[in-house]
């Protein structure tokens, strides 16, 4: 099958309501309409291949859930990254972030015996070498080296250990979930990294997963043949505690409070609603919301493949834009469930100069504070 | 513009605390990721851009272990045309010179026009294979180079230079270059790419096949034999300034200006 039939690239109507909806195509050399379009005409995905927007798309999806052929938009960025992995064409960042995960199992290229880092002085089994467990909790690449978020899985362990959830990880065996190298056109490493995780899985004797990131969650329930495994995203099973009692609060947050819907929890996966619940359950926490929440939320950019590629977009940074409008509302914090959305917004709140007064919080570290642990 | 280019297979250790192994004369290898020398990839990139525009055919070349295979296979998928891997555990503790030899017989039965090599080896530094190659086969090498010209009968190069000059020379073919990093952007190897070449026949060498007699390379066809490696001992003089970003940074301008760098 070609690019064409495979895209189905025939049945688009030209209505523009991918491009309409696009993240960035306001601010960057992208329409995915007119891109589809010319695929069509030229009869190849050649012609589409100079495109200087092709590594702007954050594969957010808004085109894809919008469009109403049931056309795949999204993934046609994704199939043309792909000729450009075939042919070598690919800017240097992303080529040290596919080489990178091939040889050490994460993107930023770092040691794979530096993985568990993070851990300090949390006592976390690993998986099956140090028993068995109910769940294994899937820490992440960026939750594992990147300073700024080591202490989210430290405060997600100790939550756990705190309602009594029996969790362990697969410590330096646990590579890349290979989401973000899917979307970065790599389908060859994708494939290779998600025989590794399941066969590990499979090894780990557990059948529930517990993610930090929603990119890790959308390509293990979506992209994955975990037949057998429930897999869930860690807001889903902290607002299922704090229902169930096993979670309680000891101290008050007294902050307005925006949350930022991260669009591989949101709009990819319709969980809109466990992390509100969880905020509205911390005590003193008053819950607003964006103008642009749940489906409509804005994309941070920082998915598919953005976070090792600036892109050609020009102007204002959608985590700009979000950062601005949380301080014109009165929030005193932006929160959000993904570490790349946390990582991007910081950067907006960084450039638009509102880094003391807007402070950019994981979900996780306003539970910490409301549960008193002061320490993690 | 037939071209052989030599490649290594090294360790990649930027991260790493390295162990030095029971001989004392090695490294742990137990955990560490290899991959191709980086010089040589870009050595491998520059001859398949060169065949792209002139047309005719790459070999690479290495010596070394079985694992040795993956370096090959990836130049193959890169756009090599052959492959030649010398594998013979009695090369085992050669130096620069002993492997020069080993490539220079190998070289032997391939045709050339130009050969590269990577300027060095990540892990051993040496900087010599190249250069004793060309002397050993009798050929004009060049080194550090860092752009490549093919003209008639000859080759027009760029050199680095210290203090940020650069040297152009022209070069009468056949010729040698140590090639260095940044002469180009090597193309990324997709693993789709590595396994449309994974039955692509690589010729497999060994001393015999090659007519080198055992004395002649290892440690006894050698120049140099390691005694010992050892972490450098701790020096005197570092400090460590400790508090808030803040506070070290404004320690760090104390120290520049006491010790007049600014």
């Amino acid at each position: 099958m070609d690019f064409l039939e495979k895209h189905e690239l025939y049945a688009c109507l030209q209505c523009g309501k991918c491009t309409g909806g696009c993240p960035v195509s306001l601010r960057a050399p992208l329409n995915i309409r007119s891109l589809m379009r010319e695929v069509l005409m030229g009869g190849s995905p050649e012609v589409a291949l100079d495109c200087p927007g092709l590594w702007d798309c954050t594969t957010c999806a808004i085109c894809t859930l919008r469009c109403p052929r049931g056309l795949k938009p999204s993934e046609v960025i994704v199939g043309l990254r792909a000729e450009l992995v075939e042919g070598g064409r690919v800017p240097k960042t992303i080529i040290d972030a596919l080489e990178g995960t091939f040889k050490h199992g994460n993107p930023w290229g770092r040691a794979r015996q530096k993985r568990i880092e993070w851990k300090g002085d949390t006592a976390v089994k690993t998986l099956s070498d140090e028993g068995e467990a109910e769940w294994l909790y899937f820490i992440g690449c960026a939750p594992s080296y990147d300073p700024r978020l080591q202490r989210i899985p430290r405060i997600l362990c100790r939550i756990l250990e705190t309602a009594g959830i029996d969790f362990g990880s697969l410590g330096t065996k646990e590579s890349c979930c290979g989401n973000e190298i899917r979307r970065m056109g790599e389908t060859g490493l994708f494939e290779e990294l998600r025989e590794e995780n399941t066969k590990n899985f499979n090894a780990s004797g557990v059948k529930a997963i517990l993610t930090t990131s929603p990119h890790c969650f959308n390509t293990f329930s979506t992209e994955y043949d975990l037949d057998g495994f429930k897999v869930l995203h860690y807001t889903q099973l902290l607002a299922d505690l704090i229902k169930e009692g096993e979670i309680t609060f000891s101290k008050e947050v007294n902050k307005k409070v925006v949350y930022h819907d991260p669009c591989f929890l949101g709009k990819q996966h319709e969980i809109f609603d466990p992390p509100r619940e969880i905020l509205k359950a911390i005590p003193g926490l008053e819950l607003l919301e964006f103008d642009r929440c749940r489906e409509r939320s804005l994309c941070c950019e920082g998915g598919g493949g953005r976070m090792w590629a600036e892109g050609a977009g020009e102007g204002e940074r959608n985590s700009e834009v979000r950062v601005k409008d949380a301080h014109a509302m009165g929030a005193e914090i932006i929160a959000t469930a993904c570490p790349f959305c946390l990582l991007t917004l910081e950067d907006g709140a960084k450039t638009t100069g509102l880094e003391e007064e807007m402070p950019i919080r994981e979900i996780l570290e306003l539970v910490a504070e409301a549960m008193g642990f002061d320490d993690v | 513009m037939d071209i052989i280019v030599c490649i290594k297979r090294v360790p990649e250790v930027a991260e790493i605390d390295l162990q030095v192994d029971q001989t004392g004369k090695s490294i742990k290898e137990e955990g560490l990721v290899f991959g191709v020398n980086d010089w040589d990839n870009y050595a491998v990139e520059e001859a398949v851009r060169i065949k792209e525009k002139h047309g005719g055919k790459v070999t690479a070349i290495t010596v070394g272990s079985a694992e040795s295979e993956e370096v090959i296979r990836r130049a193959l998928a890169l756009g090599a045309d052959e492959a030649v891997m010398v594998t013979d555990p009695q090369a085992d503790g050669s130096d620069a010179y002993a492997i020069a030899k080993v490539l220079a017989a190998a070289i032997k039965e391939i045709p050339y026009d130009i050969i590269l090599t990577g300027v060095l080896a990540d892990d051993d530094g040496c900087a010599q294979v190249g250069v004793t190659l060309a002397e050993l086969l009798g050929i004009p090498h060049a080194t550090l180079v860092t752009a490549i010209e093919i003209e008639e009968k000859q080759v027009k190069i760029k050199r680095e230079l210290e203090g940020g000059m650069e040297e152009e020379l022209v070069v009468a073919t056949p010729a040698l270059f140590t090639i260095q990093s940044g002469i180009n952007e090597p193309r990324y190897v997709s693993i789709m790419g590595i396994r449309k070449v994974a039955k692509k026949e690589v010729a497999t060498r060994d001393l015999g096949t090659l007519g080198l007699s055992p004395n002649q390379v290892g440690p006894a066809g050698s120049f140099t034999t390691v005694e010992r490696i050892f972490p450098p001992p701790v020096g005197e003089g570092a400090q460590i300034l400790e508090g808030s970003s803040d506070e070290v940074a404004t320690k760090v301008m104390d120290v520049f200006q006491k010790g007049g760098v600014i």
